[in-house]
């Protein structure tokens, strides 16, 4: 009575014509010539849903908030048709031992065949106590779960980069899962933001399940179809930033127009996400939508990279903060005077050495 | 360095290093003014969206100039091979020569007001020769890099700029901090290219050398014989 | 130990089995419990320990801050928000800044969505499954679970026969499939499990109609915010400004979307209205004999208030959701509450992994110091790193323990209404009276872990209507011509003051929240917070009172000691949230200790 993937692809539309002309294009893509295309088709029809193990660190959870607010597919879907979420502490029923030994349990039975997710990280000072599982430091429930997966979604900025509890100073020594030092070497999927948007994340999941295969990935390990454009290259007020029509205070006629919000520190340009195009909560908002710029939630260390309100953010450097543009044109201005001082020295001594020479 | 001159005039600058010089010259006096203007844009347009293309032109013309640079920076490298020896100035700098070190020291004095007159150069005095080397060669190489990781981001993932230059955005750490440091480089240039202007003014009047008409017909000439 | 006498009136005997239960879940963030169980399994010991630190505020020292909302918000992504108000209030508090009506129409209809959207998810999605046996509920019979419907709730139009029996179908192959995810390893076959099979299929067919349903409470936020989870706010007002039928008004907030948002209040209204209440009365019908779990609810609670009616006017008077404190049971008495007083709030750490320089006194939180300073007590059973027993007469939690006056309080809606019931507060005292008559209970009944999770979803309720005044408050300010969001007066660094200090309050749906801020130079000087769950699950002070959770957990009969239903009943009830608690107030320059263990 096992809900297969075949199930699962019928309901994301998917024809059984489709579906078998797939399996023979696995079939061949695997070199195992057209005979064996039934076989996949049988193991697609009858493989139990994938489980996931879904861990949390060191988090505040916005990200299994985030989940739950996918409209398509809904997050119940997910979690009654899709996968099998055998672990995850914020919505499972069992506690306590009941809920360690179901990890476990899926290690011994689906060796290599789990999704782990990861939302949130590990602390590392303090030998890990920053954050305890059963008594444990989390650090060795993540490494154990990811010696025996099959990938890992690292969800949300936390995840991904390490968030706000590793912005400086990092006091709990918080490290995102692809630095985790021990760390099984396992395919990592990085979904970053703070969160990240419900339907990328359902997507993501839905990608795996639907095509049996990883997305593919940038540079930094982000999925492309999500992450490979900034905000900015999306942005419906886009033709403001071009035409140079700026908001330059809040709630002035420009805000209420809906000008560009460059000038208030929008880190829409530098910022890789989809927000500007799948949007928020169903597709229906937007953080420069609702008039506040965006805060780069997506992007490693934006915690650190300056005030969010500032263009031309401070540079931290050698442990010292500093403005470009107040140094600069201080600079500029030192130098500048320097010169004049130095031309007046240079006069003064030409004049005094034909004075001399005269003489 | 120092050589037995007399008066007379050397052939020093081809024409493709003169060319080259002012071309950047124009390039860098935009891209520093079209930069600082992307980072500090100008107050507000009104009117529809569509009347105006203002930051984008201002974005145009830092782009355009970039190329011109970029494609200058690419001719001059190649000039150095083909040209004269001192069109391979630029990038060698013979730190391990004690020589060097003492004549730099005694033109940093020269301008200190601490020695009676500098020597002569047929190319780029020490000092300027050190200057020109980290702040042309290697800060335009940096600038360069930072500028096309950056433009990488607007023409796309598998672009040739991407391809090419793409990868040191995550190196650095992310978008907003390669902005960053191409935006100090451009304050770094702007310093180095006020302290040029003045000091080549200056050295014009008051050293033993022409220096702009130079950098105009090619030929270093000197005004008295002493070595 | 064996027998102990707390001064807030609790014998503690640690002498019975010890259970332990690590990881609590189905909460937000990470917590471990530990109870003592007589011979008749009833719990005679209780320690509630938080189980994460992230030290938050030490990240904030040195930050603008405006900033600071963002970063706050972060420190719990389920109550998203409060937080980032209770920074916005905060820095508008130390830079005396006034906000426009408008702005605080939108932040009150924001921070009611948020009450309404994390009471209804904890009820269904956190808290059901102690209550509701969702195996239990493949037994029902469809008509029979319709009619029940029908009788309960007889406007909910989700109610049909085929309805539940397709509901039921798909529990029935998920359940067969032998893959039970989220439902893996419950104790469905616990004796505390009483609903009849009907009642666990209505109670399990609308935490999946919940779970579709809390999305759209979530988008009142997104329109006002951006996002949700984490929406953006504003130092100085909101970020939305609104433009209903100037040139461009498609930019900021205009009628489409002031429709929007009241539409979604009115399904929230009527969400709420019927089906989580009704379900709320249904359940705790066959639960009425369980009266455990009281614990500090009938002696100490506090609420700081929220939802100021006028702009900036934080005057008990003004307030919404009441205000005050209640102590030793006198709720003829409701004292005054202060948080700029330093002899009111303040943190003691004897019993918390933080250091004092003198731990016997307790610290105001703008005077706040905290080290790190993770140590195990002698008596701990295990290792540092394999903890089996904690060791509760030494440190033994990431969470400080504040206390008014001296007095460790429960916070939250329960705490909220009692005191509302308290100062005789109209709605308030209907909706309790309504419950106390329909389960045919006493007003005694409120001070247990029913009452709490009542409370809960009567706050719900009250919040909906109350997202409908600001909605209509907010139109009725704007055809009178003002449609400001923000002022902008005091946005500019330069205008502030070289030194000065704030505090801002909300009540979070899981009770009173506080920041409080010192500002040096434009930047942060210091930066606490003191928040529902630090009250709550506050280990042990100085003088040995025990905190909510661990009052709430005595005397409680477990049915079977292995299987800790009851213990996850009633902490449940106060919805914790431990990324929330768990952080650290610090001076600047303070160097986190190392670990000893004794």
């Amino acid at each position: 009575m096992t809900e297969t993937f075949y199930e699962v692809m019928r309901r994301q539309g998917i024809t059984r014509r489709s579906f078998l002309k797939y399996c023979s294009l696995t079939a061949s893509a695997l070199g195992l010539g057209p005979a064996f295309a039934p076989t996949i088709a049988e193991a697609m029809e009858t493989k139990p849903r994938i489980p996931v193990l879904w861990l949390h660190g060191l988090e505040c959870t916005c990200c299994s908030e985030s989940f739950i607010r996918s409209a398509h597919p809904l997050a119940k879907d997910v979690v009654l048709s899709m996968i099998s979420l055998d672990y995850d502490d914020t919505i499972m029923a069992a506690a306590g031992h009941e809920a360690e030994a179901i990890i476990e349990e899926i290690i011994e039975k689906y060796d290599g065949n789990y999704i782990l997710a990861v939302e949130g990280n590990p602390p590392l000072d303090e030998d890990g106590m920053y954050c305890i599982i059963g008594g444990k430091p989390f650090v060795e429930q993540l490494k154990k779960a990811a010696e025996h997966c099959k990938a890992i979604i690292s969800w949300g900025s936390c995840a991904s980069w390490g968030c706000v509890q590793a912005a400086r100073p990092n006091p709990t020594r918080a490290t995102p899962v692809h630095k985790v030092p021990g760390l099984a070497d396992k395919p990592i999927i990085k979904v970053p933001g703070c969160p990240p948007i419900a339907e990328v994340m359902t997507a993501v999941i839905t990608y795996i399940l639907t095509f049996d295969r990883f997305p593919q990935l940038d540079r930094q390990g982000r999925p492309l179809m999500f992450y490979s454009q900034r905000i900015h290259d999306k942005c419906y007020r886009r033709p403001h930033f071009d035409a140079g029509q700026f908001v330059e205070q809040w709630d002035d006629e420009a805000a209420r127009k809906g000008y560009c919000l460059y000038k208030m520190g929008c880190k829409g340009p530098t910022t890789y996400n989809a927000c500007s195009t799948v949007r928020w909560n169903g597709g229906l908002s937007f953080p420069i939508q609702a008039g506040h710029g965006c805060i780069g939630c997506s992007e490693d260390g934006f915690w650190d990279k300056g005030s969010f309100y500032d263009r031309v953010t401070d540079t931290h450097q050698f442990g010292i903060e500093a403005n470009a543009d107040d140094v600069g044109l201080a600079a500029a201005g030192t130098v500048g005077a320097a010169a004049a001082a130095h031309l007046a020295v240079t006069a003064i001594k030409q004049a005094q050495n034909k004075g001399e020479q005269d003489q | 360095m120092q050589r037995e001159i007399n008066s007379g005039a050397v052939y020093v600058y081809e024409a493709p290093v003169r060319i080259w010089h002012w071309a950047n010259a124009l390039s860098i006096t935009l891209l520093a003014i079209t930069g600082y203007l992307v980072a500090n844009p100008l107050p507000s347009l009104s009117g529809e969206a569509s009347d105006h293309f203002l930051m984008g032109y201002i974005r145009f013309v830092h782009f355009a100039a970039a190329y011109i640079f970029a494609v200058g920076f690419l001719g001059r490298i190649y000039w150095a091979m083909v040209g004269n020896e001192h069109s391979r100035q630029l990038f060698k700098l013979p730190v391990h020569r004690l020589t060097f070190w003492r004549e730099l020291l005694h033109e940093v004095r020269w301008y200190a007001f601490l020695e009676k007159e500098p020597k002569k150069y047929v190319g780029h005095n020490p000092l300027a020769h050190l200057f020109m080397v980290v702040i042309i060669t290697v800060g335009g190489f940096c600038m360069l890099l930072t500028g096309f990781s950056l433009y990488a981001e607007q023409t796309g993932l598998g672009s040739w700029q991407d391809s090419l230059f793409g990868w040191l955005i995550p190196l650095v750490g992310q978008s907003q901090d390669v902005r960053l440091w191409h935006h100090w480089g451009m304050w770094v240039i702007v310093v180095f290219v006020m302290l040029h202007v003045y000091v080549a003014i200056r050295e014009d009047i008051v050293s033993r050398q022409s220096i702009i008409s130079t950098m105009i017909s090619g030929w270093r000439t000197f005004k008295d014989d002493r070595p | 130990m064996s027998v102990q006498q707390t001064p807030n009136g609790f014998s503690l005997d640690d002498s019975g089995q010890r259970v332990v239960v690590d990881p609590v879940t189905r909460i937000e963030g990470h917590m471990r419990c530990e109870v003592n169980v007589d011979e008749n399994n009833i719990i005679r010991n209780a320690v509630s320990t938080g189980t994460m630190w992230r030290g938050l505020e030490v990240i904030l020292r040195g930050r603008d801050p405006r900033d600071a909302w963002a970063f706050t918000q972060r420190i719990c992504g389920v109550c998203t928000g409060t937080h980032a108000l209770t920074s916005v209030r905060a820095v508008e508090d130390a830079l005396n800044i006034q906000i426009p009506e408008n702005a605080n129409s939108i932040r009150n209809i924001m921070q009611l969505a948020l009450q309404a959207h994390d009471h209804l998810v904890h009820f269904y999605h956190l808290h059901a499954l102690d209550w509701v046996n969702p195996v239990n509920a493949l037994k029902a019979d469809p008509k029979a679970t319709s009619e029940l419907q029908q009788k309960v709730s007889p406007h909910h139009p989700l109610s049909s026969p085929g309805y539940f029996r397709d509901i039921q179908n798909r529990l029935k192959k998920f359940v067969e499939s032998g893959q039970l995810g989220p439902f893996k390893n419950g104790y469905w076959t616990n004796p505390a499990y009483l609903l009849p099979p009907e009642a666990d299929l209505m109670a399990v067919t609308h935490y999946l109609e919940a779970l579709d349903f809390q999305k759209e409470i979530s988008k009142i936020r997104a329109i006002f915010g951006g996002k949700d989870p984490h929406p953006n706010w504003l130092v100085g007002g909101v970020p939305c400004a609104i433009n209903l039928d100037g040139v461009g008004s498609v930019g900021g907030l205009n009628m489409v979307n002031l429709n929007q948002v009241s539409a979604i209040i009115d399904q929230v209204r009527d969400f709420v209205n019927h089906v989580y209440v009704p379900d709320l009365l249904a359940i705790a019908g066959f639960y009425k004999g369980w009266t455990y779990g009281g614990g500090l609810a009938s002696m100490n609670v506090l609420s700081y208030g929220d939802i100021p009616d006028r702009a900036n006017d934080y005057s008990t008077e003004n307030l919404m959701m009441p205000r005050g404190a209640i102590i030793n049971g006198n709720l003829k008495q409701v004292h005054e509450v202060d948080l700029r007083d330093p002899e009111e709030i303040q943190e003691f750490v004897p019993h918390s992994w933080y250091k004092y320089p003198d731990e016997s006194k307790g610290l105001h939180p703008w005077d706040g110091i905290t080290e790190a300073d993770f140590q195990l007590g002698a008596k701990t059973k295990g290792t540092k790193t394999d903890i089996r027993e904690i060791d509760e007469s030494a440190k033994y939690s990431w969470i400080k323990a504040p206390r008014w006056r001296g007095h460790a309080m429960e916070v939250g809606p329960l705490s909220r209404y009692i005191i509302g019931y308290a100062k005789g507060d109209k709605e308030i005292t209907e909706q309790i009276n309504f419950v106390l008559k329909t389960l045919d209970l006493p007003v005694t009944a409120l001070f247990s872990t029913l009452g709490r999770t009542a409370a809960r979803g009567l706050e719900a309720q009250w919040a909906a209507d109350k997202m409908r005044y600001f909605m209509d408050k907010m139109m009725a300010n704007i055809k009178a011509g003002d449609s400001s969001t923000a002022n902008v007066e005091s946005w500019d660094p330069e205008t502030w003051p070289a030194e000065t200090k704030g505090v801002g309050f909300t009540e979070a749906p899981r009770g009173a929240l506080g920041h409080w801020i010192r500002i040096k130079d434009t930047r942060i000087a210091n930066y606490q917070c003191v928040v529902p769950t630090t009250w709550n699950g506050s280990p042990r002070d100085q003088q040995g009172n025990i905190g909510a959770f661990e009052a709430s957990l005595m005397n409680t009969k477990v049915e079977r000691a292995e299987e800790p239903v009851e213990i996850l009943r009633t902490l449940h009830s106060f919805d914790p949230c431990l990324a929330c608690s768990t952080h650290v107030m610090s001076e600047d320059g303070q160097e986190l200790a190392k670990v000893k263990v004794r």
